[in-house]
């Protein structure tokens, strides 16, 4: 199962159109889910629209929540797509068998054991998600907070028994005029990872449509590999990156 | 994450369950969880709790684990699940709902406030007891809380909203971040009878100082939490002396289940210290040493009355 977890507070001003691009992802059995974070204000009506949309063209969920509730939101999110992703397998084969999809469709006795089958591959399917951050100017005093919702998502997936891994982007990229920059590749463990944005430079344009079809592109490039099962080797690529670079990530891109 | 789950039920309407007809007067409702509403209802003059499910899948998820319990229960105990059906809502939309045993009681932290923090000790074994079932059959409760454990007369307890029960080995359901170990630092966010204890101690503290624990959330930065922080607010608190060893214990995983976590716990319950600090108020301890002279004098009339 493939996910991207966008976390933005506002509307995308450049590029290609975010909605698009999470339909692009879709295609590709990614799915979109976005969280906005708001401080005091508000993300504004349109950028609440965009939110939604991303979330509903790349088949994910969205939500609106401030700092505080990042964490659990992200955590659950995660978790409920999961669930969605599987249903959506299970509800296919059972229109093969049955003719008819809907699990509500089911009398309750039959209802329990296709669900027991959701919740145990829910709980042992491989799973990655990849964390695409707005680090826009007005996303700064919330970086602590996304990086703690990190951090906990890990804590999360690490109790699954299916192997769970996260990647970790944001945009826009300030050198070389980059779209999105990696900072963390596939990792099952952030033991060890002090700081997930090493000196982050904020701001500029929001590119939030091509940052998620840069990240399509970085699953995309996974696949082309052959390493979908084995991401091992990946990881150990993106970390020797990183410590070349001395921490900073910003020329280190796939 | 609170999903959009509009269905209001009214006082008074009658649920037809789509499948098997059951018929249920809706009463009140009772309270809201993580993924639904429960109703208190009427069948037959039987008072049930009714909850209904946001979302089909969610639910029977939760009426799965309540099944398996129900199947190892021992033979005369009360079931979880009378009934498991649909329903169509007032907007036409369907519903799933399941039919448990009504719990009457009060929510733990109104329980001590009307009855006197005295019964604390007594409600916390009771409290241990459950669990110590739940881990014996393999599950954990997950989602241990003040809010998921209701207090009928004397003390006696039952666990309510099932959602997060876990089988041991498996990645907790549903958990709130203030009572998981993994918020805290202490140890993965996965099922073991250990998750349970921590929340355990967690709710003491709850219980006792609730203020300084929702200070301490909003103060302290994530890297930094940790049970030393937890342990500090309740070595504050005169309530929780007693059971300040014994929480330490319960959040380093020194219990391996409830089982052991209550034998400890009643062996405090036991010592004298425990049951003094159950604060007698002043004017209850003048009492009796007013009564205590009274009897004394009395006895002092009788005897001079009868024998000389």
């Amino acid at each position: 199962m493939k996910q991207i977890l966008l976390i933005t507070d506002g509307c995308s001003n450049v590029g290609m159109s975010p909605i698009v691009a999470a339909a692009h992802a879709k295609a590709e059995g990614i799915n979109v889910n976005v969280v906005g974070v708001l401080d005091q204000g508000d993300v504004g009506e349109l950028g609440a629209a965009e939110i939604e949309e991303i979330a509903r063209a790349g088949g994910g969920l969205s939500r609106m929540v401030n700092m505080r509730q990042l964490s659990q939101t992200v955590q659950m999110m995660t978790r409920k797509t999961v669930v969605q992703t599987i249903q959506l397998a299970v509800q296919k084969e059972l229109k093969h068998v049955l003719g008819n999809g809907s699990i509500e469709a089911l009398p309750p006795e039959k209802r329990g054991e296709v669900v027991r089958v959701i919740d145990e591959l829910g709980e042992t399917s491989g799973l990655q998600v990849a964390l695409l951050i707005d680090a826009s100017a007005s996303m700064k005093p919330k970086l602590a907070a996304v990086e703690e919702a990190i951090r906990d998502l890990m804590l999360s997936l690490q109790a699954r028994q299916g192997k769970s891994e996260i990647a970790v982007f944001h945009f826009p990229g300030t050198r070389h005029g980059d779209d999105c920059i990696m900072d963390l590749a596939w990792t099952s463990h952030l033991n060890g990872v002090h700081s997930i944005f090493p000196k982050l430079q904020m701001g500029g344009t929001t590119p939030t449509g091509p940052a998620i079809m840069h990240v399509v592109e970085f699953y995309r490039q996974g696949q082309g590999q052959g390493s979908v099962h084995d991401y091992g080797a990946m990881g150990d690529y993106g970390r020797r990156g990183r410590q070349e670079t001395d921490g900073m990530m910003g020329d280190y891109v796939v | 994450m609170t999903t959009s789950f509009k269905l209001e039920l009214r006082r008074g309407s009658v649920v037809v369950g789509k499948w098997k007809l059951g018929r249920y007067r809706v009463e009140r409702l009772l309270g809201e969880g993580a993924n639904g509403k429960v109703y208190l209802v009427q069948r037959d003059r039987e008072w049930l709790a009714m909850k209904v499910g946001a979302d089909a899948v969610d639910l029977q998820s939760e009426i799965n684990v309540m099944k398996s319990l129900d199947k190892q229960k021992s033979h005369g105990a009360e079931p979880f699940l009378y009934d498991v059906d649909d329903l169509y809502g007032p907007d036409g939309r369907e519903y799933s709902f399941y039919i448990m045993r009504y719990v009457r009681g009060t929510t733990l932290a109104s329980y001590l406030k009307e009855q006197g923090a005295e019964w604390f000790p007594l409600v916390g074994l009771n409290l241990l007891g459950k669990l110590a079932k739940l881990h014996r059959a393999g599950w954990v409760f997950g989602d241990l809380k003040v809010e998921n454990v209701m207090v009928a007369d004397y003390g006696h307890v039952e666990l309510v909203d099932y959602g997060g029960v876990t089988a041991v080995g498996k990645s907790i359901r549903q958990f709130t971040e203030i009572y998981d170990r993994g918020y805290w630092n202490s140890g993965p966010r996965s099922a073991d009878p250990k998750y349970d204890l921590f929340s355990f101690a967690v709710l003491c503290i709850q219980l006792h100082e609730p203020k300084r624990l929702h200070a301490l959330t909003k103060e302290l930065l994530p890297q930094n939490r940790s049970m030393d922080e937890l342990m500090e607010i309740a070595q504050g608190s005169a309530a929780l002396k007693p059971v300040l060893g014994w929480l330490r214990r319960a959040m380093a995983g020194e219990f391996a289940n409830a089982s052991e976590g209550a034998e400890a716990w009643r062996v405090l319950l036991h010592r004298r210290e425990t049951r003094r600090s159950a604060s007698i108020p002043g004017w209850l301890k003048g009492l009796a040493a007013t009564s205590g002279l009274l009897l004394a004098a009395s006895i002092f009339w009788l005897v001079i009355n009868i024998f000389l």
